[in-house]
């Protein structure tokens, strides 16, 4: 990924609805190892589902995208995909930048 | 007013109490977790709400049949239903099962929101309403009256110049369509519809994969319409969302494009009007061109078409600026201006007034493009040629140049040339 990828510019009035919104979004990373290590497609589906939902609602694009990644894995039980595909959400967790404007 | 928004998102939930605060700030909300709770029963008091903003993927309940449970209440209030993006056919079945409007939750934006809340709420929020909200009342109206055989009307999507959009659905089997409706200012200019009408003989003589499937046109009580196939991935304008889009991306939907038009130039039909919004896509990436309304027949158009500008100012032929007769070099034209514009993100050329810009297509040399795009600028000067006898000649001569220069479409030729062989008796 380019470091443009990591750049999310979300509306100023909500500022304060983003930290609820982080937290929620490391919460489902650690949601996702635990059902992955459980190998429990139907709830990795349903979290990739619900991450295509929230992403682009808030402007983190990517978070739609990785979402999808997640969502196909789990239909297709792809362990080695949905690996990648959480270590790319952690990577992206942690050099996300965010800008309000 | 009052608002029960029923998402297991929190965020999703926090969000859309803030887009709908930030309008109405004495709006009442409250966020309903089906997490947390089952779906509101005989004593909960739904009537007291003016929206109910329902979700379709509930978590531990399925959004369709809480819906169908709210609208058997008779004090039931409108019903906004969130799909899911690219599965229209929860739409459809949300339309049929009662709700009152839908939008793709992926895609939906504050202003989508607000203007869908806007319009349920239109009789108990704002005692006038602005011209556009009553235009968009009218079109929901003439929807509900439109009869069409084994066609169900669902929804309005869409208002152009020319038509209404529908979503509809097949009532065999729920598949999604498009019911595009002439509006009557139209019917009543004879040329206008005699171009629609040339616009359905046009396309159902394609016979193309890359060309919108018709389904069926007539003309019930003095509604003249037309029902297509459904895009469910949207039309370029929306992937596009000025950015660029990645090269090898651009070049595949620049390939398919070349196939397209091949395939409606082999029929002797110049489209004339290529821009995004006529760019389709199906839920398999597959690309389909759209909007034949100013389309004509190469004869008719090299005999009559001299001295007639139709077609959209950004993407037009300096042949076209000019009104001269016009050939399928037209069409290549405009879409080597929509490969630029995949390929930066930007406009070939930008102005004041769309007059100025169609001066630019006859007058200003072309921009280069960026540097990280160089190997395309020999395709690009060829493609936007001034002068067309210069330009590409037809969509085969792009197609074997794209097969030459750039290894990442052979694949795709190999792969059009494979289901030729399997299409062919042996």
């Amino acid at each position: 990924m380019s470091a443009d990828d990591y750049k999310v510019t979300v509306a100023k009035d909500l500022a304060d609805l983003i930290p609820v919104f982080m937290k929620n979004r490391h919460k489902e990373l650690d949601a996702l190892r635990v059902a992955l290590a459980a190998a429990d497609f139907e709830q990795l589906r349903q979290l990739g589902h619900r991450m295509k939902g929230v992403g682009n609602s808030y402007g983190f694009a990517h978070v739609s995208t990785i979402g999808k990644y997640v969502e196909d894995g789990a239909r297709s039980g792809d362990r080695t995909a949905l690996q990648a595909s959480i270590n790319d959400y952690q990577d992206y967790l942690s050099k996300v930048q965010i800008t309000y404007e | 007013m009052r608002i029960l928004l029923i998402d297991d998102d929190e965020d999703l939930r926090n969000l859309l109490s803030r887009y709908i605060r930030g309008q109405w700030p004495d709006a009442e909300i409250e966020a309903y977790d089906p997490l947390e709770r089952d779906v509101p029963g005989a004593t909960f008091p739904i009537g007291s709400y003016d929206v109910v903003v329902l979700d379709y993927m509930l978590g531990r309940g399925d959004g369709l049949e809480w819906l169908k449970i709210l609208k058997q209440r008779q004090d039931c209030p409108k019903i906004l239903f969130l799909t899911g993006a690219g599965n229209e056919i929860i739409a459809v079945r949300a339309m049929k099962a009662g709700a009152d409007d839908y939008q793709r939750k992926q895609e939906l934006t504050r202003e989508k929101l607000l203007t869908s809340i806007r319009d349920l709420t239109a009789s108990t929020v704002e005692r006038t309403v602005s011209p556009e909200l009553a235009a968009r009342m009218e079109g929901h109206s003439l929807g509900a009256k439109l009869r069409i055989p084994g066609i169900k009307v669902l929804h309005l999507i869409g208002e152009g110049g020319t038509a209404r959009v529908y979503l509809a659905s097949r009532e065999d089997d729920d598949e999604p369509l498009v019911v595009k409706i002439l509006r009557h200012e139209i019917v009543m200019n004879k040329k206008a519809l005699e171009r629609f009408m040339e616009e359905y003989a046009m396309v159902e003589r394609i016979q193309s994969r890359h060309v919108a499937r018709i389904v069926s046109h007539g003309n019930y009580q003095n509604n003249v319409y037309l029902v297509m196939e459904f895009f469910e991935g949207g039309d370029l304008s929306k992937r596009l969302g000025g950015k660029p889009v990645p090269p090898p991306e651009a070049v595949k939907f620049f390939r398919e494009l070349m196939f397209a038009l091949g395939d409606i130039h082999e029929k002797g039909i110049l489209h004339r009007d290529l821009k995004p919004q006529n760019l389709m896509f199906r839920r398999d990436g597959s690309l389909a061109i759209v909007d034949f309304g100013i389309a004509k027949n190469i004869a008719a158009a090299d005999r009559t078409g001299a001295g007639e500008v139709l077609g959209t100012p950004r993407y037009m032929s300096p042949e076209q600026v000019q009104g001269r007769a016009l050939d399928l070099r037209t069409d290549i034209y405009s879409a080597g201006v929509l490969l630029y514009q995949m390929l930066t993100g930007k406009h070939l050329f930008d102005g004041e007034t769309a007059m100025e810009v169609a001066m630019h297509h006859l007058n200003t040399e072309p921009p280069l493009l960026p540097e990280h795009l160089e190997q395309y600028q020999r395709l690009m000067e060829k493609l936007v040629e001034k002068d067309r006898e210069a330009r590409f000649r037809n969509a085969d001569e792009v197609i074997g140049f794209l097969s030459r220069k750039f290894e990442a479409v052979a694949p795709a030729l190999v792969d059009k040339t494979q289901n030729l062989r399997e299409a062919s008796p042996r």
